[in-house]
């Protein structure tokens, strides 16, 4: 069960990276604060998780990492969405609402 | 702005200098780490925070930071590495494209390269798919590695490989423990009657327990019994696969019918699998053997079997051997009286089956695939050498590429993906050369090499080639390199617009490698020479008759439809004198045993007032030849004293031979034989000698002749037996095939049914006997002619090239008044240095490898010295005018043109 979850969370965190980048380029500590304002800090994670999911998804060719300024001027890695990652975007947004919807029929239907 | 420019600087070194300057991934996460927990501090301060809490609360907030470290370390490396592995694949491609434009921008060295590869790699992967089939192919029987041959051998009589005869075979397979089974055959021909004609296969007789012990089993129906094997037995025999398909229709019902082998019904009790065969024999019919192990000791000295046994279960091929020459002990024992098996007299020798069945094949194989790998290595020289050529051309484009930051790694990836690409393109033009040349060699060569059907194009002879080309591409891909010193590409740019000169590094190589051409081709060139010579011995050989303008055939008299010895020889002498009535004929004759290449008999022969001493011969005579009247005329074998065979010897109780100059030699060392009494041992009948002949070779041009008597056919009739498969013998007037069709017609008037085999003429017989020295011979002259014209072509290439280059110093020469005739010395004397050079070390060289070929060289020694001496001559000669026609074309040149184009 647990570790279900875990897998659940993991896959989660991708498409909400993805999501935080939609805008465009990001460091991963203003992910982490965008992530904290949009959830209104409901989603208990360890900022620090969000960087192996961040060389992950460079690796896998759905960010792209360029080191660049950050407002105060200082040294950062900024995150960019590829193409690929807009696509996968896409996807993971629809499976969401499919599973989502699913579960949703379950739990608020009468039984 | 700034944001964007730095990180495209970064990667624009990363891909020339394939990632030196990146970033290690270890900083790369502690800059990230720490700019994140820094930015968490600033914020905990600003909402109010103490300092120190900040710091304590930021790292709780960002979590377990040594294991989050860790993951992002390793996922940053899988991602640098595959970055790497895309870049270097995306820039090998653009190697591959870019060596396939330089191929189609200079088409004419493109051409030359693939085409000297293709000659190269096409030879090697011929001789390695004979190779392969040959020596490497598991030979189709049941875990080969375990069978052995069994031969016996007469160390004083000179025969080290000899057949076994039947109660030594069943004491051997009954006495000895090492062997799980053992068999024993002999291979002959056979009549049988098929739907449509009769046929004459090869045979061979076998007993049961052959096909055991190599582990064979029928396709269709059964191999027969140890008790069809016995005498007596009903008659059954098992046929080839080849035979139920070629002559049987493939009948489905075929086993359990019946068919006539040389006229007598037998039963088919068995198909064998495709493909079964022993020896290369083409075996199509397998009979038992009908002896009874109990009842045939009056035979010991009846040698006529082949073994083959399997040895047990961990018992080594020297355990065997052991146990074998123990046994001999035994025989001697059990039967001192007879002659019989021991040490010094009449040994057992057991050997790898598969080394057995090879023999000579393999040293021939091996020797090709050596000469083959020289010329090899001389087509590598040549296309290394027009690398070379061609790189010190391009030096201008490498010294831009090295000042745009390619390095030497990436610059050597880029020879290499040249080299790899010329050689693979030669690889597969050679493998399409190489599969004709196969099929060339099989058709012309049937005899020439062993165990030919399973020679062909398959996956390992592909991957040879594959591997071959990629070795060459490899060897000769990094000649270019030596030109690409920094020092030298520096030179180089400098050197604006002119032409850059031939480099220290360079011109040397190019040198080294013509000589080292030159010395490979006298090498093959003497080697081959000396094969050549060997050969030319071989066939100057007197095989003590004329062998030319003669037919040969043979046929064999069934026993149901000749039953008595004197059916047999009424009919011969019937069709004798049919065959005289041919127009074009001269003589006819017949006799049991065709010479240049017989199986010797060595039968036990009893010498009337001989006595036996130890050091003297043993009693015993290579060859008795059967033969009719008029033998010695049609076969022009001189008569040396005494008398040939006439009418006279027809008359009742006459009983007289003929024996060989050698037999004289060997058993009446002081006195002629004429007039002595020789017979057959436990024979009634003393035959006497009326006639001494010159020796014929028997047992192959190469052998020295054996013991020899002549009895004549129709006599051996009388004493009871009768010599029912004989060779016939035409001498013609004019070519022998031209009568072939006639001779057939005069044979089926006589008996319709029977079926001549081996029509050829005795020339071709003389030549089959010599086909794996002339097969041996034929390629090595092919690869020596290749070397040559490889060498010849290296030689003009660097002469020409040197003369290309010096164009500006012979046009100033002959500006300068110098004759054409001082230039081109100048320039032969050049490649003559070369020519010379390679020619010495090529004979050293010849000297130590010549000596692999002593066992393929007849009446020649390794160290021959006209071969010796010829060849590196004929190949200086050949440098000298490969030289000479650059040289000469040289001093054509305008000296005003060539001095303008600076």
């Amino acid at each position: 069960m647990a570790h279900h979850r875990t897998k659940l969370l993991h896959g989660t965190l991708d498409a909400l990276i993805l999501k935080t980048l939609h805008q465009g380029p990001r460091h991963g500590y203003a992910i982490a604060r965008w992530l904290g304002e949009v959830t209104k800090d409901a989603i208990q994670v360890e900022e620090g998780s969000l960087y192996p999911a961040l060389y992950r998804l460079e690796r896998k060719g759905l960010l792209q990492a360029e080191w660049g300024r950050s407002e105060l001027d200082r040294r950062a890695k900024f995150y960019t969405l590829t193409k690929k990652g807009r696509a996968n975007l896409e996807k993971e947004v629809e499976d969401w609402a499919r599973f989502a919807e699913a579960v949703s029929r379950v739990l608020m239907g009468e039984g | 702005m700034t944001r964007r420019v730095l990180p495209f600087v970064v990667r624009l070194t990363h891909r020339v200098t394939g990632g030196v300057f990146r970033p290690r991934v270890e900083d790369e996460v502690a800059e990230e780490f720490d700019f994140h927990l820094e930015m968490l501090e600033r914020r905990l301060r600003e909402g109010g925070m103490e300092p120190e809490a900040a710091h304590t609360e930021a790292l709780s907030i960002f979590g377990n930071k040594e294991q989050l470290r860790s993951d992002c370390e390793h996922e940053g490396r899988r991602r640098d590495w595959e970055v790497d592995m895309r870049e270097r694949w995306i820039e090998s491609v653009r190697d591959i494209r870019y060596a396939l434009r330089q191929m189609t921008r200079a088409p004419v060295f493109a051409a030359v390269a693939v085409g000297t590869l293709a000659l190269g790699i096409g030879a090697n992967s011929a001789v390695f798919s004979v190779v392969n089939g040959v020596l490497l192919e598991p030979l189709p029987y049941n875990e080969p590695g375990e069978l052995v041959t069994i031969t016996s051998a007469f160390p004083g009589l000179g025969f080290d490989r000899f057949w076994i005869s039947p109660p030594e075979f069943f004491e051997l397979k009954a006495w000895s423990h090492s062997f799980t089974d053992v068999g024993g055959y002999r291979t002959g021909t056979a009549s049988v009657e098929s739907t449509d004609q009769p046929l004459r296969v090869p045979s061979a007789v076998a007993s049961a327990s052959f096909f055991r012990t190599l582990g064979v089993e029928a396709a269709t129906g059964r191999i027969y019994t140890d008790d069809e094997d016995l005498p007596g037995a009903d008659p059954v025999v098992v046929l080839s696969d080849g035979l139920w398909r070629r002559a049987f229709g493939a009948d489905p019902e075929l086993v359990g019918k019946s068919i006539r082998v040389n006229g007598q019904p037998q039963t088919i009790v068995g198909i064998l699998p495709a493909g079964f065969d022993i020896e290369d024999a083409k075996i199509d019919i397998w009979r038992p053997l009908n002896i009874d192990p109990n009842d045939h000791q009056n035979r010991r000295g009846n040698h006529f079997l082949n073994l083959v046994a399997r040895l047990g279960p961990g018992v080594s091929l020297d355990q065997a051997r052991t146990e074998t020459d123990q046994l001999l002990d035994r025989w001697v024992e059990e039967y001192p009286d007879t002659h019989t098996l021991s040490r010094d007299f009449h040994a057992l020798t057991v050997r790898d089956f598969r080394t057995d069945v090879l023999g000579e094949a393999r040293t021939q194989v091996l020797l090709l695939l050596g000469a083959v790998g020289f010329v090899l290595l001389i087509a590598c020289a040549n296309v290394a050498n027009l690398l070379l050529a061609r790189s010190e051309a391009r030096t201008k484009e490498v010294a831009v590429r090295v000042a745009m930051g390619a390095g030497q790694g990436r610059l050597t990836r880029q020879f290499l993906t040249e080299g790899l690409t010329l050689a693979l393109t030669g690889g597969g033009a050679g493998l399409v050369l190489g599969y004709f040349a196969v099929q060339a060699l099989l058709a012309t060569n049937p005899d020439g090499i062993p165990r030919s059907s399973s020679v062909g194009m398959d996956g390992s002879v592909m991957l040879f080639t594959l591997a071959l080309s990629v070795g060459t591409g490899l060897l000769f891909g990094l000649a270019p390199l030596l030109n690409t010193s920094p020092k030298k590409l520096g030179m180089s740019l400098r050197e604006g617009g002119t032409r850059s000169t031939s480099s220290g590094a360079g011109a040397r190589m190019r040198r080294s490698l013509v000589v080292a051409e030159v010395a490979l081709a006298v090498v093959l060139l003497t080697g081959s020479g000396l094969m050549v010579r060997s050969l030319t011995a071989l066939n100057a050989v007197d095989p003590g008759f004329d062998p030319e303008n003669l037919l040969t055939f043979n046929i064999s008299t069934p026993s149901n439809t000749y039953p008595d010895p004197t059916d047999v020889g009424d009919f011969y002498d019937r069709l004798l004198t049919e065959l005289r009535a041919i127009p074009g004929v001269q003589d006819v004759s017949a006799m049991n045993g065709l010479p240049p290449l017989r199986s010797v008999d060595a039968n036990d022969t009893e010498f009337e007032g001989l006595e036996r001493t130890q050091d003297g011969p043993a009693f015993n005579t290579d060859y008795w030849q059967f033969v009719d009247l008029g033998y010695l005329e049609t076969m022009d074998i001189r008569v040396l004293e005494g008398r040939d065979f006439n009418l006279t010897d027809l008359a009742p109780d006459m009983a007289t031979i003929l024996v060989n100059r050698r037999l004289a030699q060997v058993f009446y060392p002081d006195g002629g034989p004429m007039g002595r009494r020789i017979r057959p041992p436990g024979s009634d009948t003393w035959f006497t000698v009326v006639g001494i002949v010159d020796d014929v070779k028997q047992s192959g041009l190469k052998a020295p002749t054996g013991t020899e008597i002549y009895f004549l056919s129709r006599q051996a009739e009388s004493l009871g037996f009768a010599i029912r498969t004989r060779n016939i013998v035409i001498r013609t007037q004019r070519d022998p095939l031209a009568i072939v069709s006639m001779v057939r017609r005069t044979v089926w008037t006589q008996d319709s049914s029977l079926p001549l085999s081996n029509v050829q003429t005795m020339d071709q017989n003389i030549a089959s006997s010599v086909a794996r020295s002339r097969f041996l011979t034929m390629l090595l002259g092919v690869f020596a002619g290749v070397a040559l014209v490889l060498a010849a072509v290296g030689t003009y290439g660097v002469i020409s090239y040197s003369v290309a280059l010096r164009s500006r110093e012979i046009g100033i020469r002959i500006a300068m008044g110098a004759g054409a005739g001082s230039v081109v010395g100048l320039v032969v004397r050049n490649g003559a240095v070369l020519a010379v050079a390679g020619a010495l070390i090529g004979t050293l060289g010849a000297f130590g490898v010549t000596r692999l070929l002593a066992s393929q060289l007849y009446e020649v020694s390794t160290t021959d010295p006209r071969t010796f001496i010829i060849a590196p001559l004929f190949l200086i000669a050949v440098a000298l005018l490969a030289s000479f026609i650059p040289a000469y074309r040289g001093t054509r040149v305008d000296p005003v043109t060539v001095l303008k184009q600076e």
